[in-house]
């Protein structure tokens, strides 16, 4: 019976050409929107390396005082808000804090092997106490640092990957230019800063050494991890506090939980926007399979009325229909997959394969489905028509 | 083989009531070969209907084999027209989208028999109707009378014991009305086809054995003819 209906939809591919073009491109759009909710779901299951619970984003634009007073300021600062029993650890950072607009990359390389582009995140010590990272192999940075001959940096497992594979990082020297090298004393496991919905990225972390800062260099965030329950009130006290310290200074708060809120609308609000196009694609394509078909049953009652007369059972003739729709939404697939096997074949977007196979088996699924839903109620109308009666509607 | 016993059947809308059928008490023997005439609408088609089991009378009974058939599933039915009756309509009812073998092996694709099954069968029966040249043209490239000679072989694909023929030769020319009514008689002398056969041609029922009179849903007369002749 399948050979059969296969025959019959090749036989009719002319009339059925529009409905098996109308499933090839249903398919492709469903494919690319499944593909890209799957992307940004697998990057949400993984870890963030990160707990930015509690931690507040502190962002200063000093007034037109001196670049030497200001960072005696800022330092004034840093005393007062680490002397709060409500802050329990505080870190300098530039602007690239977690979920930030913002980003610093450089390249590093190790050895003769390519660079490879990384975050660069300068931070102080107490940095992984505010985000509590954990560090896999070897250590934090520590006051030792501040002596040692190349700059100690701790990087990402993502980094480590890239630069050393299998090898060991620890006390290997990484390079940025010939007259600057780092050497890593750490590796952390996660550090997905960028948006719960990215991919993770190669991350190196410098420590901050405030003496051996450049003089006209000044740290713009503040980053703090405040006890649980910590509000608005103590917020305000310590504003008023730091304004008068810092004069005329603009002093922003903000929390990373807002700030993973707005980044997150970055993917949310486009996801939700083709899911919307691509709903209303699919109920569009219901529609148009819902009344072909409907028009190929009032067509075919004499066809109806043949089958039955010759053997058929009201359950073979709903079957028929229900499974012709289904052959040419294979049609319609077997054309779509030509063309969305090519994305992980050729690795387009740089996304796994297996994303795109897994965005490829759940198009072709919701088609069939699709297929399955739009065929029932004609087919079954189909099976319902009195023999005697089709075969007198030629 | 068929016996209908006090067949009725009444069509009902909102404001009318048709008789179609009024106590129709008809038995076809095995082998016979039965003509159904009278003017139209005077119920041939629907009795035709009831016997091949497409249809359901109102009140009375359709006894296949010593079998009634009214307590029947809709399996059970298909089942029965599938194997034990083949239909020849007087407008062919060919699938156009399918070729001449295609459609020739139609009833056996509602049974187990593989493919190759399929097309032996259907490949004879077409030979048997003088086709075989035709197997992979398709409906809309024959004549009247070839067409109805690949519906009459797509009946004979199944081995059917019975045919229901309704007006087989009406939309055919005399030449090619002559052409079926030989391969019907044929199929009723050499294999011993019982059939019926619903016409408005005089000259076509008086080659069958028996002619069955119908008038405005009654049965009117049933005679024995002389030897059907080829």
């Amino acid at each position: 019976m399948i050979r059969h209906l296969f025959k019959l939809i090749w036989n009719r591919k002319k009339s059925n050409f529009l409905l098996i073009t109308e499933m090839f491109f249903s398919f492709m759009v469903l494919f690319a929107v499944i593909s890209f909710v799957l992307y940004n779901y697998h990057n949400y299951k993984q870890p963030l390396g990160i707990n930015h619970q509690n931690v507040w984003q502190l962002s200063f634009r000093p007034n037109a005082d001196s670049m030497g007073q200001a960072k005696a300021i800022q330092e004034q600062m840093m005393q007062r808000i680490k002397s709060f029993p409500e802050v329990e650890a505080a870190s300098l950072a530039h602007n690239n804090v977690p979920f930030a607009f913002s980003s610093m990359s450089m390249g590093v390389s190790y050895g003769n092997k390519e660079s490879v582009e990384t975050n660069n995140y300068e931070v102080q010590d107490a940095y992984k106490d505010v985000f509590q990272l954990s560090v896999d192999q070897g250590r934090w940075f520590g006051p030792q640092d501040a002596v040692a001959l190349h700059t100690s940096v701790v990087i990402n497992q993502v980094l480590k990957d890239r630069l050393f594979g299998e090898e060991e990082a620890l006390g290997k020297q990484i390079k940025v230019d010939d007259s600057t090298s780092y050497t890593v004393v750490g590796v952390i496991p996660h550090y997905r800063a960028d948006s719960e919905f990215a991919e993770e990225e190669p991350a190196l972390f410098r420590r901050i050494n405030l003496e051996q800062a450049k003089p006209d260099q000044l740290y713009a965030s503040l980053l703090i991890k405040v006890k649980p329950g910590t509000g608005v009130v103590f917020e305000e006290k310590m504003v008023k506090d730091l304004s008068r310290i810092a004069k005329d200074w603009t002093i922003e708060v903000t929390t990373l939980e807002k700030m993973r809120q707005s980044k997150s609308k970055l993917t949310w609000v486009p996801m939700a926007a083709m899911g919307v196009v691509c709903g209303f694609l699919i109920f569009n394509v219901a529609l148009g399979l819902f009344g072909v078909l409907w028009y190929n049953i009032n067509r075919r009652y004499s066809e109806i009325g043949l089958r039955r007369a010759l053997g058929a059972t009201t359950r073979q003739i709903r079957n028929q229909f229900v499974g012709e729709v289904l052959v040419m939404a294979t049609f319609g697939l077997l054309l779509g997959l030509l063309l969305a096997a090519q994305f992980p074949l050729l690795h387009v977007f740089q996304l796994s394969a297996e994303i795109y196979w897994q965005g490829i088996g759940a198009a072709a699924l919701l088609i069939f489905l699709l297929a399955i839903v739009c065929a029932v109620y004609p087919s079954w109308q189909a099976a319902k028509i009195h023999p005697a009666v089709a075969l007198h509607e030629e | 083989m068929i016996q209908l016993q006090d067949i009725e059947k009444v069509y009902r809308t909102k404001t009318i009531e048709t008789v179609a059928l009024h106590r129709v008490n008809l038995h076809v023997e095995r082998g016979e070969f039965v003509s159904i005439m009278g003017p139209s609408g005077c119920g041939k088609s629907t009795l035709l209907n009831i016997m091949g089991l497409l249809d359901d009378p109102s009140s009375g009974q359709v006894i296949i084999d010593g079998q009634p058939v009214k307590t029947h599933s809709d399996k059970q039915l298909a089942r029965l027209r599938n194997e034990k009756i083949g239909f020849v309509f007087q407008s062919y009812h060919l699938i156009h989208d399918l070729s001449v073998v295609d459609n020739v092996e139609l009833p056996l694709l509602y049974r187990n028999v593989s493919a190759s099954e399929r097309r032996k069968r259907a490949l004879a029966a077409l030979e048997k109707v003088g086709l075989s040249a035709r197997t992979k043209h398709f409906p809309s490239q024959l004549s009247g009378g070839q067409r109805q000679r690949v519906a009459i072989a797509r009946a004979l694909a199944g081995q059917p014991e019975i045919i229901l023929a309704d007006e087989p030769t009406g939309n055919l020319d005399s030449v090619m009305g002559d052409e079926i009514m030989d391969i019907l008689l044929r199929l009723n002398q050499e294999e011993g086809t019982t059939i019926v056969m619903v016409t408005h041609d005089e000259n076509m029922a008086l080659k069958t054995n028996r002619l069955v009179r119908f008038f405005d849903g009654q049965q009117v007369a049933d005679s024995r003819l002389v030897e059907a002749q080829i």
